[in-house]
């Protein structure tokens, strides 16, 4: 059997240095036409968009040139007066993923009071199942995802008290695989993605002992591939969002130097666009807001000093989380 | 987005594309409009269903339009005039998930309506549902999504479990990388095989087995990563039991250490203290503030003399008591320790095979020297058979593994320095001193297991390789007095744990500033702090 490291490799031109004001001006013009084509087909993602961008116009402090009162006017307007949940855009029903998102901008911006938080509380709360596992909206999907979601949401609103938080610790840990990695729920293979819900989720709950923090961290480490990139899964391709569900999981246990820093920074840098701003997943792909983010963070996570401290739990801006005097758990064993 | 390689294109080319695309996107606004008015007017008939379905088919993961698809199915089939037609209605529902299945196999949406959809009609058909799942996985043996339906199918149509076992033996012979197939097979096992004495993750006999089928797999191509994965589940994963590892009372401070993190509940239900045979009252505290520690104080207001007899008792799961005696060390400072050990334990068939494979390995590692994953499991091997009698060679190997394997330098140097403790610890658990110092020429990179050194009074650090990353881990060291962390590679201060010393050894830092330390005095007043 023929067998080949999946990767891929990085050319001599590559951007090698971070273009900051390539990717403020590609994340200030995103959205600006609201008849382009990419914009509109992504309306069922809106809310969580709005995040991905304000989140990385803050880590290179250049939130100013977001619509503010636009942006918090919409997310007022996304919010389901029944349910208390929150929608990905109007007209589009209220879920978990867009709930907290909202609340994430809203935090960010320090104006929690332009919902009714009681009504997220409501809608979150409501989410829980029996055990203790959480569901995207009323038609039942279950995924740790989701779990992460209502944790971060309520802790962010100091409301954690509103729901079980034990079983939603023990829920989490039941998706716990050989691996010590995770998935989206109870049988599920280990993802990158999914192992950076389910230890965030610990992390808020400050429930991190749980953890097989070796096994864990090792599999982690050996997501890193020799270009530098780290892939989400064993075998599969590197992609630059993976910088983020990777090295968050290892920050939180306390374990990053596990990976090779300045490859890991080669492999982000060369992901950036040098005409159009913004990073892809890969190099020479098209670039998007979702792996902007994703890269910024990433590289903050690695120290890189032009980039404002990003707390890796929350993937918020450090200074937010202060703020807020929240204090998740990072893992000393 | 995922994947989409950016094209160069003309000019010509580029203004076209946008034409087609402002067309598209004028049909999807109307359509969208119309379905957001239709749903306004409660119009839930088959209109709306080949609406939605229509732009679905481009674009499936447009949550609020599968929620509305149900809204109308539910509606239909209770106003249907006949089975046959509600069979028909989400016979057709399953065509269209399964068509956007075809253009986004990874739509999180499309799943979930099938998922309902099975299980919302009273006539589902699990054996053709296992059968798609069959097909897919063979266009796409890791998509993550089909598995998940698969266990989701099987859940609901309880074939036997031997047959799923045998379904991921069948796929990881056809291609051993297949990881998705080990992680489903891990599954499997501990649900067919569990090893009820606990210990192993695995019946023995089940165990040996698949160790054999791992070298086989393995050996196809060392370089593929997924066997061995699953092989360091099968030789790790003993279920530890809780055990109370030291115990340290001085007139200042009582605290237990652990072998792993328990909860508050746990130490008030399973502990008891007693001076001279009388029970001791007191409120346990965690030492890292969280619910969940391996190191916990005692607050209480006995006076600790010298002469008198203290032990604890530690009720186990299995309702066994574990006594631990006290010993006086010093005037008022006594101290109760454990027998540890950190080697596994395997059986004796087991063993066996562990050396046979450690032979198999050497022998591959004779051909190819340099071959990463063939050293680590050789490693790993000679850790698991007697980490004490291979210690050497053990640390040989993961220097080696560094320069091999150097993306994951770090993961080693804090491999080397865990076994190097580990190695250490039983032996300072028989001597009587109160003095930490590390034993091994290799410099320590991170400080585990530091709870069981809580009871030194003096622990020196000096001349390793420790960051600024490690100080929250000095917590552990709550009865120290005298710390050395001269000649370390500390950076600031700021992470520096509440800790009681009288002094501290801040020397040879080289990149720590004065300010920093300055600030540090500041806040530690009582400390001594030599720099």
């Amino acid at each position: 059997m023929s067998f080949k490291t999946k990767d891929v490799v990085l050319s001599e031109d590559r951007p090698k240095t971070l273009l900051l004001q390539k990717h403020s001006d590609f994340l200030a013009s995103y959205g600006v036409n609201k008849d382009d084509y990419e914009y509109c087909m992504t309306e069922y993602l809106r809310m969580s968009g709005i995040y991905w961008s304000l989140t990385a116009m803050e880590l290179m402090d250049q939130s100013s040139r977001m619509p503010k009162e636009e942006i918090i006017a919409f997310i007022s307007s996304c919010q389901d007066s029944e349910s208390g949940g929150l929608s990905a855009s109007n007209g589009h029903d209220p879920h978990m993923l867009y709930t907290l998102s909202a609340v994430q901008v809203l935090a960010m911006y320090d104006r929690l009071d332009a919902i009714d938080t009681e009504g997220v509380v409501r809608f979150v709360t409501s989410m829980q199942q029996e055990d203790g596992s959480f569901i995207g909206d009323k038609w039942g999907e279950v995924d740790t995802r989701f779990s992460f979601c209502a944790v971060m949401c309520l802790s962010l609103l100091h409301r954690l008290d509103a729901i079980n938080v034990s079983k939603a610790v023990d829920f989490v840990l039941s998706c716990m695989n050989f691996d010590g990695g995770f998935g989206s729920k109870p049988g599920s293979e280990s993802h990158a993605g999914l192992i950076y819900c389910c230890v965030g989720t610990l992390s808020i709950c400050k429930r991190m002992d749980a953890l097989k923090c070796d096994e864990l961290a090792w599999w982690l480490c050996e997501r890193q591939l020799p270009s530098g990139g780290l892939n989400g899964r064993p075998e599969k391709l590197p992609d630059l969002c993976y910088s983020w569900w990777v090295m968050s999981s290892l920050s939180m246990l306390n374990r990053i130097h596990w990976v090779d820093k300045k490859n890991l920074e080669q492999y982000i840098l060369a992901c950036q666009d040098a005409e159009t701003g913004g990073f892809s997943d890969r190099p020479g792909d098209i670039t998007d807001p979702f792996h902007t983010l994703f890269g910024l963070a990433g590289l903050s996570l690695l120290g890189n000093s032009s980039i404002k401290r990003v707390n890796p739990t929350y993937c918020m801006p450090q200074e937010t989380i202060d703020r807020l005097k929240l204090e998740p758990q990072i893992l000393y064993v | 987005m995922h994947g989409r390689v950016k094209v160069r294109t003309s000019e010509e080319e580029k203004a076209r594309k946008e034409k087609e695309r402002q067309e598209k996107l004028k049909h999807f606004k109307y359509a969208m409009l119309k379905i957001f008015t239709k749903r306004k007017n409660i119009e839930q008939d088959q209109e709306q269903l080949d609406l939605t379905g229509k732009v679905l088919t481009s674009n499936p993961d447009i949550y609020t339009l599968w929620n509305i698809r149900r809204e109308v199915l539910t509606i239909l089939s209770k106003t249907s005039d006949s089975e046959k037609n509600v069979s028909k209605l989400y016979d057709s529902e399953l065509s269209l998930t399964e068509y956007c299945l075809k253009i986004n196999p990874k739509s999180y949406c499309s799943w979930h309506q099938r998922e309902w959809v099975l299980t919302t009609r009273s006539d589902p058909d699990w054996k053709k549902e296992l059968a798609l799942c069959d097909t897919y996985l063979k266009l796409d043996e890791r998509n993550f999504h089909t598995w998940d339906y698969r266990r989701f199918v099987v859940s609901q149509c309880k074939p036997p479990l031997q047959e799923e076992f045998d379904f991921t033996t069948e796929k990881i012979y056809d291609n051993f990388s297949n990881y998705s197939a080990w992680h489903y097979r891990s599954k499997m096992l501990l649900e067919l095989y569990p090893d009820l004495k606990g210990g192993r993750p695995i019946q023995d006999n089940h165990h040996k087995h698949e160790l054999k089928m791992v070298q086989s797999a393995a050996f196809t191509d060392p370089d593929d990563t997924s066997a061995w994965f699953y092989q360091r589940w099968l030789l790790g994963a003993v279920k530890a039991t809780v055990q109370v590892v030291a115990f340290i009372v001085t007139p200042r401070k009582t605290t237990i250490a652990w072998n792993k993190c328990v909860s508050i509940d746990y130490v008030n239900n399973n502990i008891n203290v007693y001076i001279n045979n009388n029970i001791i009252n007191g409120k346990w505290i965690p030492c890292n503030a969280h619910e969940y520690d391996d190191l916990w104080i005692l607050e209480h207001n006995e006076e600790i003399n010298n002469n008198i007899d203290i032990k604890i008792e530690h009720t186990q799961i299995d309702e066994e008591k574990e006594i631990i005696n006290c010993k006086q060390y010093e005037p008022c400072v006594y101290v109760g320790k454990s027998k540890i050990n950190f080697q596994n334990q395997y059986s004796e068939p087991v063993v066996q095979e562990l050396t046979e494979q450690l032979d198999a390995c050497r022998q591959l590692l004779v051909l190819e020297p340099d071959n990463k994953w063939t050293l680590l499991t050789t490693t790993v091997f000679l850790h698991c058979i007697n980490a004490k009698l291979y210690h050497k060679e053990v640390i040989e190997n993961l220097q080696i593994l560094k320069d091999l394997d150097s993306l994951r330098a770090g993961y080693y140097n804090d491999l080397i320095t865990k076994w190097n403790i580990e190695q250490q610890l039983p032996s300072d658990y028989q001597d009587d001193s109160l003095h930490y110092k590390s034993g091994s020429k290799e410099k320590l990179t991170s400080l585990p297991h530091f709870q069981y050194y809580s009871y030194c009074k003096t622990v020196d650090l000096s001349n390793q390789d420790l960051t600024s990353m490690t100080l929250p881990f000095l917590i552990k060291l709550q009865h120290c007095k005298e710390l050395d962390l001269s000649g370390n590679k500390l950076t600031t201060l700021k992470e520096f744990p509440n800790l009681q010393l009288e002094v501290l050894n801040l020397q040879d830092n080289s990149n720590l500033s004065s300010e920093d330390i300055e600030l540090f005095k500041e806040k530690h007043k009582t400390i001594k702090v030599i720099f």
